[in-house]
């Protein structure tokens, strides 16, 4: 019994901690938004490097197209956005950011690969919300987060770490940023390096 | 010993519960009316911003108290919101229309504060919509880490008095439909006086 008492204070502690977490969400997903609380930073251990060639994918995208990283070799460089999941706090606030820089991404000749380990349907209708992305969004449900297994990137939940990977036009890996899944990747890091590859 | 643990979380569960309630409009203004009071932001390298602000040869960082009008108007936006992407051409004809009228220019003045932003998020946010009035960054993320409960945009309506901000007399999330009318509440809410140049 006292064992249960403690169990229920420890989680009204938690759950009033969470519900008190600073935030300063778009009020284009108002009431929208499932605070997860603070997360372990990473969990997960990666599995490829700067300087080797990407593991090829293909995975559908929100438009109904398959898509492959090989498709943009020797045309684009390539920066690939692994988000942990839809309608998280950081998540939703990411990618409407690489949207408005869809200008600098172009003059550095890049494109955005977005992924996550949501279904279809869900990215659908989360990005519909945010006014759409003109990048591809792609969904690693299933076979459930192989192409983030295959990067080591998959969280021990089946979300994906908070990754950004950038791949030049011959394939290879440039730049490999494994962020905190509670905090945004500043966007300056991404065209910092993007410039450095031009 | 076990006694004295469990009594301990309860009472700390019920600080907790009373400190985290939901705030009233009231509290929370007040809360916000002293976040607002002691936020340091780096003042806008911009020779005609710091004319603007009167903020000539202000030093490295300023606090809102220090900008040189009787009424403060303050869009709090983030570069990733969405809302705040669509909304940014209104809160330039906002500002406009705030220049426009000269009995008010130099009484009411108009700031951005890039919630959560980089100088460069906020520099990139200025360009794509060509933004003329002052916008303020939030590289140490102490305006995220202070103003809660609100979603982006969001805008505060301050009364200025001897180097700080007196009163919030508007507060409210969400983009105004209409620059003009927006301009004329402030106006009367704000209380301050019509007619006169300066």
């Amino acid at each position: 019994m006292k064992i249960t008492i403690r169990a229920a204070l420890l989680g009204l502690v938690f759950a009033v901690l969470a519900a008190t977490a600073a935030h300063a969400a778009s009020d284009a997903l108002k009431g929208m938004i499932y605070d997860t609380g603070p997360l372990k930073a990473t969990d997960s251990k990666l599995k490829v490097r700067v300087g080797e060639q990407a593991p090829d994918f293909t995975l559908k995208s929100v438009s109904g197209k398959m898509v492959s990283l090989s498709d943009y070799k020797g045309k684009s460089n390539v920066v690939i956005s692994f988000i942990p999941a839809a309608w998280t706090p950081v998540c939703s606030d990411q990618w409407p950011g690489y949207a408005l820089a869809q200008d600098v991404f172009k003059k550095n000749d890049a494109v955005v690969l977005g992924i996550s380990t949501d279904n279809i349907p869900t990215l659908y209708a989360w990005t519909s919300q945010m006014n759409g992305v003109w990048f591809p969004v792609l969904s690693d449900f299933w076979p459930h987060g192989e192409v983030a297994r295959k990067y080591g990137v998959l969280r021990s939940d089946g979300t994906a770490d908070r990754t950004i990977l950038i791949v030049d036009k011959k394939g290879r890996i440039r730049y490999i940023g494994l962020h905190s899944i509670n905090t945004r990747p500043p966007l300056e890091e991404i065209i910092k390096e993007l410039e450095r590859i031009r | 010993m076990r006694r004295t643990f469990t009594a301990g979380l309860g009472m700390l569960s019920l600080l907790l519960v009373l400190f985290a309630a939901p705030l009233g409009a009231q509290d929370s203004r007040e809360e916000h009316l002293r976040a607002l009071n002691s936020l340091s932001l780096y003042t806008p390298e911009g020779a005609g911003e710091r004319h603007y602000l009167g903020l000539k040869n202000a030093p490295e960082k300023i606090t809102l108290g220090q900008i040189d009008a009787e009424v403060l108007i303050v869009e709090i936006f983030s570069m990733y919101c969405p809302h705040c992407q669509r909304h940014a051409p209104d809160a330039e004809k906002l500002y406009r229309a705030l220049d426009s009228r000269e009995e008010f220019r130099n009484k009411i003045k108009m700031i951005g504060i890039g919630i959560g932003n980089s100088p460069y998020e906020v520099g990139l946010f200025r360009e794509k919509y060509a933004l003329s009035f002052p916008l303020f960054d939030d590289r140490s993320s102490t305006v995220v880490g202070s103003l809660s409960g609100i979603y982006t945009p969001h805008y505060f309506g301050l009364k200025m008095k001897d180097g700080s901000i007196r009163e919030i007399f508007y507060s409210k999330s969400g983009a105004f439909p209409d620059a003009e009318a927006f301009l004329e509440m402030i106006v009367e809410e704000s209380g301050i006086q019509r007619g006169g140049n300066s």
